[in-house]
């Protein structure tokens, strides 16, 4: 299987705080790649410096063998590498069908085409033909009219996806997709992801609820203060007694950090 | 489908749209314009509405669309009213052999020659709508370049921030007025070439309708512009400027962009204003008066809602225009109290900001979340995806 996302040595620090060291993580195409680890450990640092929210300090980001380090986040967007966030942001003043909409590219959006409808409504039609068979996908179809801050918190994180998926994305990164959802959400969401999936996306996903999140996972990246400290399947990953150390035997002291 | 179906369909689209209340309020204002001819107060509110109408709906584009906390709003109108103070005048003085330099807006000789410009511009229809246009665009290219400037920090800023350092640069254009005298004459005011000199003693009434015309269209424009996908992306980056950049959105090109428009926009609103008083001076543009007002129409009315933001416009304007024509009349009463009438207009401004804040924070008109598509077209898709399901 070919590689679809390399970071080579990829060091983030903040004045001198490392908040990602020497990260060199490999996502294959067509598979669940789980980030895992403890708060602080740098998994959103590291996806950050994926996807052009931050600029790495060294080293380098590979997307399909193009180097993507330091671009732009809507230039990266365009290479077909998307990301979702942590805490959901919506578009609140939007419908939730306008939200996925957004990740779709429309001549109107040069404000020289928009004042004439004829200029975009045509593509615009075929965008949301496309956006409601998106929405439909992540369970969302009922809900396309709403503003978007009417949603709940489960419904948010699928937004997200959706927003990820209308972009027409190989690879998507989710951040905590499950994270503050309960139990059957949870679940409901991560069978959205393994569905598209099988349609042959790629998904890199940070996540601390391993429990639920393992049985989707295809392979496993664990990480503490910065390093990546394991990495294979899941069942070998979460035996690992260093992951299993970070986890439970120094507790205290990483949630403190 | 048949031809009558579809031409039925469109009607009712033409019906329900919003333009069409506001032609239809447009409409009887102006027959009530029409009715009391020659009263002066009444057409003094009619220019301050249609002139605020226009900065008020630009200003809405960048802060209620886009998101930037534009409070130097004045510097686009004051580059609209140089501009137009600045340049046609000169350069007809140059076709005339009459000095064009900086001694064109010097005190001793501009109230010379513009009454010859005026005169030249009397004698020909084409000669005067030339002008008018020429103005307009010149005004639209300046506020176009302000905008870009003052775009420029935009990039790096953001809320707080953004908002202090476009206020600081609101009044940078008013001072550089006021003490560079070769520009627009400095503390004198110079005269303005009159395009409507043409129409003697009808001029004001057709002043107000130029200028109800540009507001009209303003308004036309600026609801297509916030109803495309363009506006989306506006609004997008208003919401959560991450968040769009990460959709594919290029964040620092669209805050350009509505910089550029709104204030090419309120430029032309400048412009017009100065061709109406027919004399321009730096110091007549503070930032009381074309931010602050602006902000506090838009506000009542409702950010992000142009509808809103006429409503808001046309009751403050009344409101405004009255008290500061009658201050002294109907409230020289406080003078006996040592209470200058000259600060009610601040009184009434303060008083209409905190008492939206306090009690509608969304204003009159509060923005409405729909889908950018027309509602029409939506219904279809929606409807045929039903029916495919069906089967």
């Amino acid at each position: 299987m070919k590689n679809i996302l390399v970071t080579e040595n990829v060091t983030k620090s903040f004045e001198g705080l490392v908040a990602v060291n020497n990260a060199s993580i490999t996502v294959k195409e067509n598979t669940f790649t789980m980030l895992i680890g403890p708060n602080g450990s740098g998994k959103t640092t590291l996806v950050n410096c994926c996807t052009g929210i931050l600029r790495p300090t060294s080293g380098r980001v590979l997307f399909n063998e193009k180097d993507i380090t330091g671009w732009k986040p809507h230039k990266i967007y365009e290479v077909g590498f998307v990301r979702s966030f942590q805490i959901p942001l919506p578009f609140i003043g939007l419908t939730v069908l306008d939200n996925v909409l957004g990740a779709m590219r429309n001549p109107g959006e040069s404000p020289l085409k928009a004042p004439s409808r004829k200029a975009w409504v045509g593509q615009d039609e075929e965008n949301m033909e496309k956006a409601m068979d998106i929405l439909a996908k992540v369970g969302l179809e009922k809900s396309w009219h709403l503003p978007s801050s009417s949603l709940g918190a489960a419904q948010l994180k699928l937004l997200e996806v959706a927003k990820g998926l209308s972009s027409g994305a190989k690879l998507i990164a989710l951040d905590e997709p499950i994270g503050g959802v309960d139990p059957a959400s949870a679940h409901e969401i991560l069978s959205h992801v393994a569905n598209l999936k099988k349609e042959g996306l790629t998904f890199l996903v940070i996540e601390h609820r391993i429990d639920i999140a393992a049985p989707f996972a295809d392979y496993v990246y664990a990480m503490d203060v910065g390093n990546i400290i394991s990495e294979g399947p899941p069942r070998q990953v979460l035996t690992d007694p260093k992951v299993i150390e970070v986890y439970l035997g120094k507790g205290v002291e990483a949630c403190s950090e | 489908m048949t031809t009558e179906t579809g031409i039925k369909s469109s009607l009712k689209e033409f019906i329900t749209r919003k333009e069409v209340p506001v032609i239809v309020i447009v409409l009887a204002l102006l027959t009530y314009l029409f009715a009391s001819r020659g009263v002066p107060i009444i057409l003094t509110i009619f220019i301050d509405f249609a002139v605020f109408a226009i900065i008020t709906m630009s200003l809405n584009l960048e802060t209620g669309y886009a998101g930037v906390p534009q409070f130097g709003r004045v510097a686009a109108v004051i580059a609209g009213a140089f501009a137009v103070g600045a340049i046609p005048g000169r350069i007809l003085a140059w076709f005339m052999d009459l000095p064009y330099g900086l001694e064109y807006a010097s005190d001793a000789v501009n109230f010379r020659i513009v009454p010859e410009i005026n005169a030249l511009l009397a004698s020909s229809w084409l000669l005067s709508i030339g002008f008018l246009l020429f103005s307009l665009i010149i005004a639209a290219i300046s506020g176009a370049l302000i905008g870009w400037i003052i775009s420029r920090p935009a990039i790096r800023l953001k809320e707080a921030y953004l908002g202090i350092s476009l206020l600081a640069f609101g009044d940078f254009l008013m001072w550089v007025g006021h003490n560079w005298s070769g520009m627009v004459g400095g503390s004198v005011p110079i005269y303005v070439p009159d395009p409507f000199r043409i129409f003697a003693v009808d001029r004001f009434t057709v002043i107000v309708l130029v200028i109800f015309v540009a507001a009209f269209m303003v308004f036309i424009y600026m609801n297509r512009l916030a109803r495309s996908p363009f506006g989306r992306s506006m609004r997008m980056i208003r919401d959560n400027d991450i968040s769009a950049a990460a959709a594919g959105i290029d964040v620092v090109k669209v805050r350009t962009q509505s910089l550029v428009i709104g204030s090419a926009v309120a430029a032309i609103a400048g412009g017009l204003y100065v061709i109406y008083t027919g004399t321009c001076t730096a110091f007549g543009f503070q930032k009381l008066t074309w931010t602050f007002w602006p902000w506090a129409f838009m506000m009542l009315g409702g950010i992000g809602s142009t509808l809103g933001v006429l409503l808001g416009v046309f009751l403050l304007t009344i409101l405004r225009t009255m008290i500061v024509i009658f201050r002294h009349q109907w409230f020289g009463f406080l003078l006996n109290i040592g209470i200058d009438p000259l600060w009610l207009e601040f009184t009434l401004l303060g008083a209409v900001i905190i008492g939206v804040i306090l009690f509608m924070p969304h204003g009159l008109v509060p923005e409405k979340v729909e889908p950018m598509l027309p509602k029409s077209r939506v219904n279809k898709i929606i409807e045929s995806r039903r029916l495919a399901k069906g089967e």
